[in-house]
């Protein structure tokens, strides 16, 4: 944060902030995790060290359903099954709906094949059949921030409303992204999810002619203000310590840890840089969560469900036993990515 | 707080290349008509839409320039970049050399792209393999790449809102002190999904874009880009930078949470996003001179919008100016935030509103705003305000402040 004096009140201050707080004060602090995986029921299902399931698609069982839900694409059922989890693990959802008033909740969606299903299927259509092949629900279906705009129009949520697209890093980057909104006071709380669908168009689209393995599945953190934390008294799992993008995957880590900080946990990128052996920007480190070998690629989703999975270890001490209060989650970094993001977790 | 400048800006549209033909072009409101586009995958019943201008950039230099025109296929950049990367591109290389960014400073700094389709023909790939894989987010790391910027590049795809969110988002990484230097805009190219899924629901004007008039029969898409090139006053002032054109100094988001494609009736989050943009630029709605609407042709959003401005100034949006800039491009869809704030830029810095495209006496009477018409005005007031909204009700509302000597 800049060091000159801040005297205003910036939009969207908790309730509770003392006056002249300057943005960037806050603390974003995770109070919720959801995730939506074939073989994980939770976040510390991602922390098994074998394979999980995921090369399936997500049941049926588990997404919404109902006349609705049929009309919306598998990328924003699987981002509202995420969602209705983790708020309802916040804290913030019940049977009555939102519990606290929707404009201090925003909405952060990270996915990166997202809706291409509908919107290359309207293509094909146009095509072959020109308009009267096209459906009405076809135009906010196409729209590319239809995951996150039916998820806020889903639980009410009126606070600023993000779709990110960023590649290898999309989904730090999101994480990253909401803190920041937190951290100054745009918002209360955000609800970040990481989504990516498995169908024939995406799977045609990113593998080309080599058959790919994609992530059916979502993930979902809820980040809040600390002053919302102390508010509502209820207990944060973990703490947004720190974000950072940079051009290669050594420069990222080495300045989310500061130089070298001690990593309880490692979340490496999937991918080429999944290497078994660490950056050089990590120094130490005790467990390692690789979800590069449990999942398949998972693209815009990654970087919420590693900060999911972070979350569920850092909030169990059984799990950290004496290791370092510290989870490190790295993205991109690769020969085909343009960057690569680190997200610094610590206990709450 | 720290201040955030607008130090550099670079265009492409329909009224073509570069800031200065885009400002002469919107002091002289010309009739402006969309094409029909020659896409015979786009079996249409109303093919229309503003194609961008061709012609190289300002300052462009054959013997030092490896681009070219974007719309040929003489472009090297053509068969490594999609047509939003490339408009994209155009307006950034301009922004930067408008900054006069060094090397080492373009190297340093960050790049954010707002875009709502990105190179949209690479969605064609599954019918036609031939094409190269391209998501949306490539737009934004084109950009990063072909500048050699390092800082990271970012892409919002929040529809028609992206580039508008973009822009808030590049001023929170600026405040926060997480960058000195973000290259920051939006781009959009044809895109025959929008063009078609318009045209399925009537929602494509025959005649032309005409916002605010009381026969609008909706929206006419075009293409485009805007980048500014946003760093701290403290940055600038340790480069010795002389002028800019004005200051970015609040955003405010906020989402309707109500349906997929229209706007909450009341208005209730448009407004707060504009009252938030206010606060948070620690100015009033009586020093706002000029507003950039949204304002896109179809008829309920013109409705909403212009009720909300009511309520935001009161009875003073009588007579404070508004500038309806769609009316001449289209609707650039996700550059149409970072397009509207380069107008709101330009307005503050040349102390001049430009004439609207006439409407004659076809206003709307429920949209009661003043759109004045055939001659420019002198802008009285130190802050413009810029909207953009999107499906789902996405908002953001941009406070652009006049520049400090």
């Amino acid at each position: 944060m800049a060091s000159e004096k801040w005297t205003g009140t910036p939009p969207g201050t908790p309730p509770g902030t003392p006056p002249g707080t300057p943005p960037g004060t806050a603390t974003a602090m995770v109070t919720g995790t959801g995730v939506v995986l074939p073989g994980a029921k939770d976040a510390a299902d991602l922390l098994a060290p074998e394979p999980l399931e995921a090369v399936g698609r997500v049941g049926p069982e588990r997404l919404p359903s109902g006349r609705g839900a049929r009309k919306k694409d598998r990328a924003t059922l699987l981002a509202l099954a995420a969602a209705a989890l983790a708020l309802t693990d916040a804290g913030l959802l019940d049977d009555e709906g939102l519990c606290v008033p929707g404009d201090t909740v925003g909405t952060v969606v990270s996915s990166n094949l997202g809706n291409l299903d509908t919107v290359c299927r309207v293509v094909e259509s146009l095509s072959r059949d020109g308009t009267a092949g096209v459906s009405a629900l076809d135009l906010p279906n196409a729209s590319s921030n239809v995951i996150a705009s039916s998820v806020a129009i889903r639980f009410g949520l009126r606070g600023a409303n993000f779709t990110l697209c960023n590649g290898a890093t999309s989904g730090l980057d999101a994480v990253g992204w909401a803190a920041l909104a937190v951290e100054t006071g745009r918002v209360t709380r955000v609800l970040v999810i990481g989504v990516e669908p498995a169908n024939a168009v995406v799977e045609r689209l990113a593998g080309g002619d080599a058959p790919v393995r994609l992530l059916d599945g979502s993930g979902a953190v809820v980040l809040e203000s600390s002053a919302s934390v102390r508010a509502r008294g209820r207990g944060a799992r973990a703490t947004v310590a720190r974000y950072t993008r940079r051009r290669d995957l050594t420069t990222a880590v080495g300045v989310a840890t500061d130089g070298g900080a001690r990593v309880g946990l490692w979340l490496p990128p999937q991918g080429e840089t999944r290497a078994e052996r660490a950056p050089a920007g990590l120094g130490e480190f005790g467990d390692v969560c690789d979800l590069g070998r449990t999942l398949p690629s998972a693209s815009g989703a990654l970087g919420v469900l590693q900060c999911a999975a972070a979350t569920a270890w850092l909030a169990d001490p059984g799990r950290r036993h004496n290791a370092a209060p510290t989870a490190l989650a790295a993205a991109g970094g690769g020969a085909t990515d343009d960057a690569a993001a680190a997200v610094l977790l610590t206990t709450a | 707080m720290t201040e955030v400048l607008i130090t550099g800006a670079g265009a492409v549209s329909c009224l073509g290349v570069g800031v200065e033909a885009m400002w002469r072009a919107l002091c002289a409101a010309p009739d402006s008509r969309p094409q029909r586009v020659g896409d015979p995958g786009a079996r249409v019943r109303v093919p229309l839409f503003h194609l961008a201008g061709t012609g190289p950039p300002p300052g462009f230099d054959p013997d030092r320039d490896t681009e070219t025109d974007p719309d040929t296929d003489a472009d090297p950049d053509a068969h490594v970049y999609g047509r939003a990367s490339r408009l994209a591109l155009t307006a950034a290389r301009e922004a930067v050399a408008d900054a006069g960014l060094t090397s080492e400073e373009t190297a340093r700094s960050t790049v954010v792209v707002g875009t709502g389709g990105g190179n949209t023909e690479r969605t064609r790939r599954p019918l036609d393999p031939a094409l190269p894989y391209a998501p949306s987010y490539t737009v934004a790391s084109a950009v990063a790449t072909a500048l050699g910027a390092t800082g990271g590049a970012a892409s919002a795809a929040n529809a028609c809102a992206a580039s508008g969110y973009g822009l808030g988002m590049a001023l929170d990484m600026i405040r926060a002190g997480e960058a000195e230097v973000v290259v920051a805009g939006g781009a959009e190219a044809y895109a025959r999904v929008t063009l078609g899924c318009f045209d399925r629901m009537g929602a494509v004007d025959p005649h032309a874009c005409r916002p605010f008039h009381r026969d609008r029969q909706g929206t006419v898409f075009g293409e485009g880009a805007a980048v500014l090139v946003l760093e701290s006053a403290r940055h600038a002032r340790r480069r010795g930078v002389r002028r800019h054109y004005a200051k970015l100094a609040g955003a405010g988001w906020s989402c309707d949470a109500h349906h997929l494609t229209a706007p909450e009736p009341g208005g209730e989050e448009i407004q707060r996003a504009m009252a938030e943009a206010l606060a948070d630029a620690g100015t009033s709605a009586e020093s706002v001179g000029c507003v950039v609407p949204h304002g896109t042709g179809t008829r309920l959003n013109d409705v909403v919008e212009s009720r909300v401005l009511g309520a935001v100034f009161g009875e003073r949006v009588a007579r404070l100016p508004v500038f309806s800039l769609k009316a001449l491009l289209g609707h650039t869809a996700g550059a149409a935030g970072a397009l509207g704030a380069l107008t709101a830029a330009l307005v503050l810095d040349r102390g001049t509103v430009p004439p609207n495209v006439a409407l004659g006496d076809g206003q709307d009477p429920d949209c009661r705003l003043s759109l004045p018409q055939h001659t420019p005005l002198r802008l009285t007031g130190r802050h413009a305000l810029v909207n953009a909204f999107a499906f789902g009700g996405n908002n953001v509302s941009l406070v652009l402040e006049e520049a400090t000597p």
